[in-house]
This record gives C-alpha cells, structure tokens and sequence, in this order.
C-alpha cells in the first residue's frame, strides 16, 4: 500500500523497498563528513571526521587507565595514569635520558602480521621524513623530545633517526630523547603516531612515494587496530569490520558503518527514526532538544573544547590592559550560555580548561559588570568607548563562517552587550581557511571569536606551551602575538621536569602569570557531545575528541 | 563542407577558447583569494615550520606563472594537456578520480529531474497552450507561483519530514543507496546503469527509491518554469501567420500541431540547455539535503579548503560538459531550423 501511494505521489516507477539485513552488530554512525585522507601526514588530518578512521585502525603504543563514569554514562580517562598498549611495560634512563619500551607479543593485525619493534622504526621514521603535506607524525615526536625531532629537518638536517631509536630485539627497543621531556609518555599516547604494519605498508610503496603517503590517502592504512577497512568511498561512507584478532579481544559491534550526512537536521531525523545508532556534529540546541526525545540518549562532557575572544596584542587598541579587562567585565556570560549553548556550557574561569589536572580557576573575577567595564575604558582613555571609532579594524569581532549556527547567535550576544559599555563592535565572520591564515601566518586578526582551538593532549603546562609561549622560545601556536618571558622561561623548565609535584606547582605559577596578563577573555567551557540509541554504551572521551569504537556496546 | 558541419565547427572552436580562457582565468582569480591554503591544511595546532612544511609541499613557494607551466603540464610532469588535473589538497587524491565519482551522481540526479520535468510540463504546458485562460491554465499558473515562490532546498526538507518522517514512504535522506546495504560494482558511477550491469535488481530498486525524493524536488521546481515556456511557445506558434494559413488550407489539426510544436521547440530546448548548465553548477543545495556526495558539495568543499587544484579541476569539467551541452544543442537547433546554420 505504501508504495503504491507513492507512485501515486510522485507519478515515479514502483520501487521495492530494500531494507537490507540489519545484524545487531551493525552500527550506522552519521557525520558531518567521512575520512578525506587516513594518513597522519595526509591533509586533512587535523580534521577530527578524517582521524576518528585511523584512529580505529591504527593502535597507540600507551593508552590510560579508566577513571570512571561521568553522570552522562561518558567514560572519562585518567590522564595521570599511563596504561600500555603496544608496549608492554617501559623504564626510563635519566643518566641517557633513553627509553626502553618492551612492546607486546603476539598482536596481529588486519593483514595478519605481527607487531614487532620494526614497526615502531617504521612509523617514527616515516613521521620524521616529513614527505607528507603535512608534518603532524613529526609534530607529535618533536613533543615527546625524541632526538633529533627538531626543526632541523626543514632546514636540510639529517631526516634519518640515527642513533634515537634502537632495536635490542623483536620487542624491545629504546628510544633516546634529546633532553628531559615529561611529554615523552604522553605524546605516545597522540594518534598521529600510531603504529602502522610496517610490512604491508611497505607493500604499497614506490620509488617516488617510499613511504606510501598515496595508498594511506587513496586507499587505506595498515596497522594493528581494533577495526580493519571494508569499503571507503570519499564524501559518502566508510566502512569498517572488527579485526577478529585484535589483541584486546574482538571488538563487541561487528561492523561500523559511517555516513556522510551533512544536515544535521537529516541526522537528528533518522537517529530519531531508529535507522541511525550514532550522530554526532550538531549545535547545541539540536542536543538539548534530542534530550527529551524516547530512545535517544545524549551524553555529553566537559573536555578541552571552550569559547574564547583573543584580541591581537599587538593592536594599540588590545594592547593595553585596562581595555582588555573592560572587554571581559563587558561580556554577558549569562546570556552567551543561554543564548548560543542552550545551558550546554559553563563559565570559563580560567585558561586551561578545568578538567586537566593542575588547572586553576584564575579569573573568576571576571563576571558581567557593565559599569566596571565602562570605568574600565574611561580609564583607558575610552570614556563610553569616545575615540575607539578611530581603530575600527580593531573592533572587528571575527568568527568561523562555517560556525555560522552555533557562533552566530553567540556573536550576536557578545556585540550587543560590549556595544553597550562603549565598544563599537562590527561583526565579521570569515571563511575558515581565511581566517586561519590570518591568526597563523599573518597573526594579525585584531580580535577572534574562537571554539576549535584545543590542546589534543590533557597536560596544563603542554596547553600552556601550545598557546601562549612565543614561537621564538618553542611554542607553537600562540596567535594573538602574547608574549611574556618569565612565561617562557617556566614553562622550559617546567617541560623538563619529570617530577608531577613540581610541575602541578609550576602550572600554578603559570596561570598566575597568564591571570595577571589576561591575553584572552575566556567565555565558555563547552561540551563535546554525542547523541544516540539507549541501546549503545561505553562511548568514552579522549581529547582528540574522536571515539573509539572498540569502547562501544549495543545492547541487543 | 557543408553549412551545418561548418557552423559545428565554428562551435566547437569558440567552446575551445572559452574553455583555455576560463581555465586561465580561475588559475589566476584563486590565488587571489585572501587566504593562505597551507594553514587550513595543518590545522590550528601546527607550527610555523609545518606551516612552511605544507606550503613547499604544495607547490606554493614558487612563482605564479612556474605553477601554471606546472599545472598546464609544460614542465615534464603530467597537467592538463596530458589529462592530469593534479591532486586534491584536502584528500590528496587525484581530482580526475574524484571528479569521475561525483559528477555521475549530479548528472544522474539533473539528468532523471529533467526528464521528469518534461514529461510533467510538456503535456500540461500543452494543454494551457490549447485553451489559455481555462481552468488548466490557471491552475497551472497557481502551482508555478507555489512552486517557484520557495527554495528548493525548503521544499526538499519539507518533503522529507512528510514523506520520511510522518509517512514513511520514503527512505531516509542517506544518500543513493541502505547505507547497511552492498552496492553494486562502480562501473560508470550511475547507480542505475550499474545496478543494471550488475544484474543487481536489488540494488536499482533501492537506488530508484533513493532518487525518489531529492527528483521529485527537482521535478516540483523545475516544471513550473517549464510548463510556462511551452506553454507560451506553443500559443506564439499556435498564433502565427503560417499556422492561419495551414488551418486556411484545411490541413488536419495533428498535422498543424506537428507544425507549431516544430516551431515551440527550439526556444524551449535552447531554454532546458541553460538551465541543465545552471542547474548541474548549482545542485549543492539539494544533494546536501539528501546526502548525494555530488559534484556540488564537492565544489562547494573546494572553495572552502581553498582546494585550487579541486576547484580548477570541477571548473573545467563542469565548464566542458555544459560545452558540449550547449553544442548538442546547436546540433539538434539546427536539425530543426536549417536556417541557424546560414
């Protein structure tokens, strides 16, 4: 009868309805997007929709330990406690600063091999080739202090790995740092240097690609992972089976099914149809809304994703203080967390977001107070925002086009309340690419409305090291020109230092430091969030903000 | 040579031109476009070095005209000359392979709309034609207002929510075929035709349920215009000098219709071929409400990741088969009215 009606609608041919056999196993996951390249060094792969497939191929050699359940049913790790994975158990030398990893037996990969000390070799020498188009393999072990992970390579330094790496046998292997790193762990635990099956991978080079960067983005990957490759068409699905040999045991959904759907509308409509198990990219207000919905659930946690304004230092508006503080006492939070996040998000009081350890609240000061901020600007030489007309360009507040449905209506707050203090505002939102390279290469945004920037791994002093140290002194990203030697100088030594108490302390100091600059006005900590059928469990946070579906269960 | 084989000709050579113009003209516009495409490319996290890293990578830290000799092919390596139109910045694989991927989806989709269009509006636009003024004309006026007063991607949401949502008639917005599904062997890329290569009859159901839809809103927006055309056509024709005469000298009235329909087709096919070049460049809208991965979306994530080999590649393409739509066109016009070749 359905069909017939529908022929009658339409006036098109009768079709059966194809409903193939749906296994238990099955999991239909629908995203903004599916992987556009799977490997580390390929583009894209700072893409969190172009990870999550790697990540589930390819396997780290250190993982965490479990906390516990937050009150969502979302497993958090516990990032003070390391947990092997490929390796097995490690010691650490600091006569030699020299690691010795005894790496695992008996892991079997998708295409049958063996996990040995040669793919270890294989992997961090293909991250320090720097052949890809992008360098996020050789990034990740210039983190971990490996020798010779240094800028050097760019400049015609030695690209081999020498003498850091040295295989004692099949499975065991020491790894030499350049200095004392505390990140050397932790940076292991990064997904762009999971370990690759260095055989087959091998099987795919050429003499122009040795490293085989084509066959990681054209047609897959190899490594010793929970899930091996089925079918990947770009832009529409991947496809993905369990790996029956996985060490950890043969994953619990036997197939995962991941669909590009780029209407987060058609998303929600199909998880709520019951055809999808797991959604995922959608604002804030489809989240609260999906919350009431039967048979879906919404979990959600506060990880390392927040909202931030960061003015550009170097503006003679931004670069005095007093203005800036005027700009943090002007914003109404209230109606930012109302407004844009639908009471999904929470005030950020600090600049390192609260659930790494060592984070502090430092700036809980700051609440809406417009008649603080007006005092605030008289004193700066703006009495009610009087000669701020002249640095225009500077009051532009940028954000991410793209972002467009979750930042507009939180732009649209922030004007609205700073024009009443005295700041003349004008929105202007840019392409992404755009505005990239303007906080990147050009680093002359005046005044950037930001949620995407986060630190992928759960550390204060490498947060702080990412984003506020100067490039000069090692640091990485820092995009508003902030620049504080005393910062620098701690932050060096508190990477170096191996003991947790000593650097918890250090972090304390930093964020004093940070406090008293206020180089960003922090807004929001927001949630990552997931929504999908109360018959699925165990999705677990990493701050790749990617799951790992070998975490999951679907309840028959 | 004859008079037709030298006004195809003469088509085919201007189409040329304004191919290797257009080709230049994008190559130079985009690198005008206020961003750096490295910095998308390393993502927010990368160092200066990365930075540096990824624009020698792709060819940027050379000089304009070296890149277009590159791109061109003029430099040893394979270009467009040979064929070769470089690989993806965002997903590194080769532009010709994604292009042959998607555009099959598009041209699919246009193609099935189109001819539903025609079949909708050539009988109604008809009809109105042989009685203006009646019931049928101005019904059919209401419902082109109705249908041309709302973007098409509303109607396409609307009719999923009814269809899917409320009725379940209709299967959900996930592309051409169950996701959950095995789908036939790629051949040419249209599910139809490789589902009927594949004997795979299951499979051309499920595709044919899957264009449902997003045709119908094709369909739905496309034949008001069309049904105005024809019909406008055919009462111009149905008035002229040559048809009083035809039906003064007592020719039958399906001969005379013959005629006038002759005479109304031109236009209207002149109309339907810039419309398919219009519409094929801009399906984005409606392959996103249905999650067709089409040469739209692909298009539109070009310009977004500043993809310059992408976006040159799907310019060209797109560029060259509504060059040959066009030409075909010519051909059929001159098939019908021997004095456009003079």
């Amino acid at each position: 009868m359905r069909r017939l009606v529908t022929c009658l609608l339409f006036g098109a041919l009768a079709v059966p309805t194809i409903q193939a056999a749906r296994a238990e196993s099955q999991l239909l996951y629908l995203t903004e997007d599916v992987p556009v390249s799977l490997d580390p060094d390929g583009p894209s792969s700072t893409v969190n929709t172009s990870q999550v497939g790697r990540i589930n191929m390819l396997e780290p050699l250190i993982g965490y330990a479990m906390k516990g359940t937050n009150d969502e049913g979302i497993r958090i790790p516990d990032f003070t406690k390391y947990e092997g994975r490929l390796v097995e158990s490690w010691d650490y030398d600091p006569e030699s600063i020299t690691w010795t990893l005894h790496l695992r037996h008996g892991v079997i990969g998708c295409s049958g091999n063996e996990f040995t000390a040669d793919d270890v070799v294989y992997t961090l020498a293909r991250a320090k080739s720097v052949t890809g188009a992008t360098t996020i393999a050789w990034f990740s072990g210039s983190v971990a202090g490996i020798k010779g992970f240094t800028s050097d390579v760019f400049k015609g330094g030695d690209k081999s790995l020498g003498d850091a790496v040295t295989v004692v046998d099949p499975y065991t292997m020491k790894i030499k740092q350049g200095a004392p790193n505390a990140f050397f762990l932790m940076a292991l635990s990064l997904h762009p240097i999971y370990m690759f099956d260095s055989k087959t991978m091998k099987a795919h080079s050429t003499p122009a690609d040795p490293w085989s960067h084509d066959y990681a983005n054209t047609e897959s990957v190899a490594g010793y992972g929970p899930y091996c490759l089925e079918r990947w068409v770009k832009g529409d699905e991947f496809v993905v089976h369990a790996n029956a040999h996985y060490y950890r045991g043969k994953p619990p959904i036997d197939r995962i099914v991941m669909k590009k759907v780029p209407q987060g509308s058609n998303r929600v409509v199909t998880l709520r149809s019951g055809q999808a198990g797991l959604i995922q990219g959608l604002t804030p207000r489809d989240y609260a809304a999906l919350r009431n919905t039967k048979g879906v659930t919404v979990g959600g946690v506060y990880g390392n994703e927040a909202l931030f304004i960061a003015p550009d230092l170097k503006s003679p508006v931004w670069s005095n203080k007093l203005v800036r503080e005027a700009l943090a006492y002007g914003i109404d939070y209230a109606q930012v967390l109302q407004t844009g996040y639908v009471g999904q998000a929470r005030k950020w009081d600090g600049l390192v977001p609260t659930s790494f350890p060592g984070s502090t609240k430092t700036l809980g000061q700051y609440v809406y107070n417009p008649e603080k901020a007006k005092q605030l600007l008289a004193q700066a030489g703006f009495p009610n925002g009087a000669g701020l007309e002249k640095y225009a360009d500077d009051l532009k507040l940028t954000y991410a086009a793209e972002r467009e449905s979750t930042l507009g209506p939180v732009a649209t707050v922030l004007q609205s309340s700073l024009r009443a203090v005295g700041f003349p505002i004008v929105l202007d939102p840019l392409p992404q690419s755009q505005m990239a390279s303007r906080r990147m290469v050009k680093r002359d945004l005046p005044l950037a409305l930001s949620d995407i920037d986060k630190a992928v791994a759960v550390d204060s002093i490498y947060d702080i090291n990412l984003f506020f140290m100067t490039r000069e002194a090692g640091g990485i990203v820092n995009t508003n020109n902030y620049s504080n030697p005393d910062l620098d100088a701690l932050v060096l030594k508190a990477r170096a230092s191996l003991s947790a108490d000593e650097r918890l302390a250090d972090a304390a100091k930093l964020q004093d430091m940070l406090a008293a600059d206020l180089p960003w006005a922090p807004i929001a900590e927001t949630r990552t969030q997931w929504a999908y059928t109360s018959k699925l469990s165990g999705l677990t946070w990493y701050p790749d903000n990617s799951l790992r579906w070998f975490d999951l269960t679907l309840a028959k | 040579m004859s008079a037709r084989v030298r006004f195809i000709a003469r088509r085919v050579a201007i189409g040329l031109v304004q191919l290797v113009g257009l080709v230049l003209a994008v190559f130079f516009l985009i690198r005008l476009m206020p961003a750096d495409p490295a910095a998308r490319l390393v993502g927010m996290n990368a160092s200066p070095e990365a930075l540096q890293a990824a624009r020698h990578s792709l060819g940027l830290d050379r000089p304009i005209l070296i890149q277009l000799a590159d791109y061109v092919g003029l430099l040893g390596n394979p270009g467009v000359l040979q064929g070769y139109l470089g690989k993806s910045w965002s997903s590194g694989a080769s532009v010709l392979t994604e292009i042959h991927q998607t555009l099959p989806i598009t041209v699919e989709l246009i193609t099935l709309s189109f001819i539903g269009a025609f079949l909708v509006a050539f009988p109604i636009g008809m009809l109105c034609a042989t009685r203006p003024g009646g019931l049928a004309d101005r019904g059919t006026f209401i419902f082109s207002l109705f249908a041309g007063s709302q973007p098409e991607f509303w109607w396409g949401v609307l009719f999923i929510y009814i269809f899917f949502y409320l009725f379940n008639v209709a299967p959900p917005p996930l592309g051409r075929l169950d996701p959950l599904g095995t789908p036939p062997a790629v051949v040419t890329g249209f599910i139809t035709i490789d589902s009927l290569l594949a004997w795979n009859f299951a499979a051309l159901g499920d595709g044919l349920h899957h264009l449902m839809l997003p045709v119908a809103t094709k369909v739905f927006v496309l034949s008001g215009p069309m049904i105005k055309m024809i019909r406008q056509n055919m009462v111009r024709a149905l008035g002229s000098d040559y048809i009083l005469y035809a039906e003064s000298c007592g020719l039958p009235p399906r001969m005379i219709a013959r005629y006038a329909l002759r005479n109304s087709l031109a236009p209207a096919l002149t109309l339907i071929g810039v419309l398919y070049g219009y519409v094929l460049g801009g399906a984005v809208l409606i392959e996103t409400i249905f999650s067709l991965g089409g040469i739209g979306q692909y298009a539109v994530n070009a310009v977004l990741n500043f993809d310059y080999p992408a976006i040159e590649g799907v310019v060209l393409v797109i560029t060259a088969v509504s060059l040959v739509v066009y030409l075909a066109l010519d051909v059929v016009q001159v098939l019908l009215d021997p004095r456009v070749a003079g």
